[in-house]
């Protein structure tokens, strides 16, 4: 690997006395599909918040360690989250759609980080990300009705328009298609797929067969530390790790 | 060996025992629901048909020649002159118009002329003076005016007061009734809607009919504006930093307790306080709205932080998590996303405190907004400020005519709470309506 674009080091959180993730350390490619995987309560949403430090929001959380993006360290005093939020984006796992209609959904993060110029180049910015997030077409005609009036899937590619329209380099996303139907994922690994050209992207995942169709790079959580983190191809048929076999094929988990 | 089975069609004891225990349950229940709704509707029509007559006021359309050697001897036609002549100089005036009216009419009466005199208000004999010293050149005409009746008359129109009961009563007889009644027969007494009790000013003792809720309602009104301007703010404020903003911990533990405390402490307490803290050492006028409307905020901002932290606490996670995620601050996913969706909340909260502090009596009492107030309070004056005027409020006057002894004070004190009621009705239909629009919005 050249120069890893997120670049994890000794990674510890603790939730007041309970530690939820211990020594994890972890370099993350640019343009590729980086999944994380493992059973429930490993700690990878949790890892993955710190990324972005969607951590802090929680008063217990401590984060010790060192996590680097472009070599800068995220958690250096001159670092505002804010700005680093703006850089690495986020997907949750619910939708969550602001109750406002879909342009503003999508608008809101170029107009407070003033990213538009004018209202000419605010419909450019929403429709380009839209468009990346292959909704355009399906919403073009009602882009001030309400976002919550969206089906499940499209919420979700709403979100990730909402996301990737504020221009961020690593896109975060956890567990985008758990609340979503087969066809509604497909579209959206299929999207995911797409945002790998101009992206870093970072999904959490409960669906192994996801984590095989979509990643490049795979990562194996089990019980808050990284056990395994190898090309996705080897992770899923050779893998080192004893416990890696056992999830992957069903036995753990 | 068979296999014994239940039929469906004989119920066993267990569920008939359970179906008893649900019916009887539901029994208690519509008798609650039943106790409830009776004593409601005693309450309503108690007060409305006790008080509806309040709003209803009998009056005499009076001819008065207006002498102007009595009224004015100097011939000036100088206000400033004229007004040495008090009421006592008007009474005579009036008493003569009635006496000269009724033989006109061909009434005959065993009354003297004082006690036809009587019949009259008292406070028309002002209302006569003011119209007088206000337009100087009717001295020397002959005024046409609607005049009230004295309360006993204005009764006898209502119900209150029977041919029976004024044999016995020493401010009015039986021949006076009939007089008033001969009036009324010949279309000379009128009763109509009566707009002067929502209007004027508190009368005294004697005189029932004068009295109105002029000063009361505008006392109320300037509080609830010092309420809102204050406790809105300051409340919400609190509470956006409170549960947005605060860590955890054992301070801001014990803040919320006590908030939540406050909420349960007595209001003549903050009574008590205010009277202390604004009166006596911060040396706001007493009776003034301005110390009235600040007890009753802070009264009323336990409820609104309350409240507000509901609506705060009911909004989603994941749209705080949705801002932040985009890059957006602490304080801008709070004012641009959490806010919005927590103002039905907050808008009701404030509106239902407001409507506690509106129907607040206690601490009223003790910060001396229980005086007899005929002035109407100014908003701003230069010697005592903003909303530094004396003033009363509408559940203190309810009080204060419910002490008095005359019994048209009965009638007038559940208009008032009629009136009180309809401004809480009032504002408790605008918080719905509010909460339906903003929740509407998608």
């Amino acid at each position: 690997m050249t120069h890893p674009k997120i670049s994890a080091q000794n990674v510890d959180v603790r939730y007041g006395d309970t530690v939820a993730i211990k020594d994890v350390s972890v370099d993350i490619a640019p343009n590729t599909v980086t999944a994380f995987i493992g059973p429930s309560g490993c700690g990878k949403s949790t890892f993955l918040r710190c990324l972005n430090r969607m951590n802090d929001t929680i008063d217990i959380c401590q984060v010790t360690g060192d996590i680097r993006i472009d070599g800068e360290d995220i958690f250096d005093r001159n670092v505002d989250p804010v700005q680093l939020r703006a850089k690495v984006g986020m997907v949750f796992q619910k939708p969550n759609p602001f109750p406002k209609s879909i342009f503003d959904n999508v608008a809101y993060g170029p107009k407070i980080h003033g990213l538009a110029r004018n209202k000419v180049d605010m419909a450019k910015i929403v429709e380009n990300a839209l468009r990346k997030a292959a909704l355009w077409s399906e919403v073009k005609d009602r882009l001030h009705s309400p976002g919550t009036g969206l089906s499940g899937g499209q919420q979700q590619r709403l979100c990730i328009a909402r996301a990737i329209a504020t221009a961020p380099e690593v896109l975060l996303m956890d567990e985008p298609c758990s609340a979503l139907d087969p066809i509604a994922t497909g579209q959206i690994e299929e999207l995911i797929n797409d945002l790998r050209q101009n992206f870093c992207v970072v999904i959490v995942t409960h669906s192994m067969q996801q984590a095989a169709r979509i990643s490049q790079k795979t990562a194996f959580f089990h019980l808050g530390s990284l056990v395994e983190y190898g090309d996705t191809d080897q992770i899923f048929t050779m893998p080192n790790d004893p416990r890696t076999e056992s999830y992957i094929t069903g036995r753990i988990g | 060996m068979t296999l014994r089975t239940q039929s469906l069609l004989v119920r066993d004891d267990r569920t008939r025992r359970r179906n008893a225990a649900e019916r009887r349950f539901r029994t208690y229940g519509r008798c609650a629901v039943g106790i409830v709704a009776l004593a409601l509707t005693v309450l309503l029509v108690t007060v409305v048909t006790n008080g509806a007559s309040a709003f209803r006021q009998t009056f005499i359309t009076l001819d008065i020649p207006l002498p102007e050697a009595k009224l004015d001897k100097t011939g000036t036609r100088n206000p400033a002159v004229m007004a040495k002549v008090t009421t006592l100089g008007y009474a005579p005036v009036l008493r003569d118009a009635l006496v000269q009216q009724l033989a006109d009419l061909g009434i005959k009466t065993a009354l003297s002329d004082k006690e036809t005199g009587k019949m009259i208000s008292k406070e028309a004999v002002a209302t006569v003076r003011d119209q007088v010293l206000a337009n100087p050149d009717l001295v020397g005409t002959i005024l046409t005016i609607d005049l009230l009746v004295e309360g006993r008359i204005d009764g006898y129109f209502k119900g209150r007061v029977t041919m029976e009961s004024a044999a016995l009563d020493g401010n009015t007889s039986p021949d006076a009734l009939q007089i008033a009644q001969s009036l009324a027969d010949l279309g000379v007494i009128k009763t109509r809607f009566n707009w002067r009790f929502l209007t004027a000013p508190d009368a005294s003792d004697q005189r029932p009919e004068a009295a109105g809720l002029g000063v009361a309602i505008l006392g109320s009104l300037y509080m609830m504006t010092v309420v809102l301007v204050l406790a809105l703010p300051i409340g919400v404020a609190a509470s956006i930093y409170l549960e947005e903003f605060t860590p955890k911990n054992r301070l801001s533990d014990l803040i919320e307790v006590n908030i939540s405390n406050l909420a349960a402490v007595p209001s003549i307490v903050f009574g008590i306080l205010g009277l202390a803290i604004f009166i006596n050492f911060a040396g706001f006028k007493q009776s003034s709205p301005l110390v009235g409307g600040l007890v009753l905020t802070l009264m009323t901002l336990p409820t609104i932080i309350i409240s507000t932290r509901a609506a705060l606490k009911a909004v989603p996670m994941s749209i705080r998590d949705a801002a932040l995620g985009v890059g957006a601050s602490k304080m801008q996913s709070v004012f641009h996303h959490v806010l919005p969706l927590a103002a039905p909340g907050i808008l009701t909260g404030t509106i239902i405190g407001l409507a506690q502090a509106l129907g607040e009596t206690a601490p009223l009492l003790l910060i001396g907004m229980v005086a007899f107030v005929r002035e109407y309070p100014a908003v701003y004056n230069d010697t005592a400020g903003l909303f530094g005027e004396a003033a009363t409020a509408l559940p203190v006057q309810v009080f204060n005519w419910t002490q008095r002894a005359d019994p048209g004070f009965a009638e007038r004190a559940s208009g008032a709470i009629i009136t009180l009621l309809v401004f809480l009705a009032i504002m408790n239909i605008a918080a719905v309506l509010l909460r339906r629009r903003f929740e509407r919005r998608w």
